[in-house]
């Protein structure tokens, strides 16, 4: 469910954004470990879930084999929106950061 | 959940039962799955080894509790919620209802009587069930708003009503057609109607067994 407005991209949700675009679709202990202790495991699906929410990555469960053991995994890529909104943001960045060169 | 039901138990899945009491189904599905998925791979992946073995459980509860602390105080409503039903809020309320509970309890057993402290606590389980089918039959109600500007409206609280058969048809029929009008509230009225009988006998019976106790004015007379 996308919001009507675009907010901020806070370093969290861009971290995953940019794990996403340049590992390809993962699952949410692989971005934990991509990410060298920027990301926790207690706290990573609810980020996840928020970005979900805002429209910036999308999840699919993956399909249990029979008589597998256990829950599901949930595979996250990046959507349009969210791409777009990491390049804006990139593009941002490198912007502010050429602006403010002495 | 996948697993078999004669074989050993699958980990996780007394934090998912936990999760259910506690979280709304959309919390549930998008977050907590996915952190006990993770600990059972961990657990799967650490094979016979006992301390891997340890070492996985304890990251994977500590990542599971984390969620439950941190999930409600962070994460959007669910989908209910949003669409403006009343729906009971996240753990943290629950807690604290829980709590307040457990000290009206502890605080009504010796000051009302035994008989109000086994309704109260008859009532947690009953408040427990009512929201449990409350989660599965979603009242569609929405939530009020918060109005503008005051509108015109009837109060029945300063209504007078006679403790006689016309006082009966009153609230009858003040219920009925409250029935009528609110058709989803109707579970809501019956199960108010009962409980609010039996706190009447209740508070009927200890005034009866302790004549003396109480403020005057709040004395009942039986006629």
């Amino acid at each position: 469910m996308a919001q009507d407005g675009v907010g901020p991209l806070p370093r969290k949700e861009r971290l995953i954004l940019e794990l996403l675009s340049s590992q390809g679709p993962l699952y949410g202990l692989q971005l934990v470990d991509h990410s060298d202790g920027a990301l926790k495991r207690g706290t990573v699906y609810v980020t996840l879930g928020r970005m979900e929410a805002k429209g910036l990555v999308e999840s699919q469960q993956e399909p249990v084999p029979p008589g597998a053991i256990g829950l599901p995994r949930r595979i996250y890529r990046p959507t349009v929106l969210g791409e777009r909104m990491l390049r804006a943001w990139t593009a941002f960045a490198r912007e502010l950061a050429w602006e403010m060169k002495p | 959940m996948t697993g078999n039901s004669s074989g050993p138990r699958v980990p996780g899945t007394t934090l998912l039962t936990i999760a259910r009491l506690l979280s709304h189904e959309h919390l549930i599905s998008t977050v907590v799955q996915p952190t006990i998925s993770d600990l059972q791979r961990e657990i799967a992946a650490a094979g016979p080894h006992r301390f891997a073995r340890l070492r996985a459980q304890w990251r994977g509860y500590w990542a599971f509790w984390t969620v439950m602390l941190v999930a409600p105080l962070t994460s959007r409503p669910s989908p209910a919620q949003q669409a403006g039903a009343i729906a009971f809020p996240d753990a943290v309320a629950r807690l604290a209802v829980g709590s307040i509970v457990a000290a009206l309890l502890v605080i009504v057993g010796p000051l009302l009587g035994v008989w109000v402290a086994a309704i109260t606590a008859a009532g947690v389980p009953f408040a427990l069930v009512m929201h449990a089918w409350y989660v599965r039959h979603p009242s569609e109600i929405p939530a009020p708003t918060e109005p503008k500007r005051r509108t015109p409206q009837i109060n029945f609280s300063s209504t007078e009503v006679p403790g006689n058969i016309g006082g009966l048809i009153f609230v009858v029929g003040s219920v009925f057609i409250v029935a009528v009008g609110l058709p989803s509230v109707i579970w809501f009225l019956f199960v108010a109607a009962v409980a609010g009988s039996l706190l009447a006998w209740a508070l009927v019976a200890w005034h009866a067994s302790h004549p003396k106790r109480g403020l005057p004015e709040n004395l009942i007379v039986l006629r």
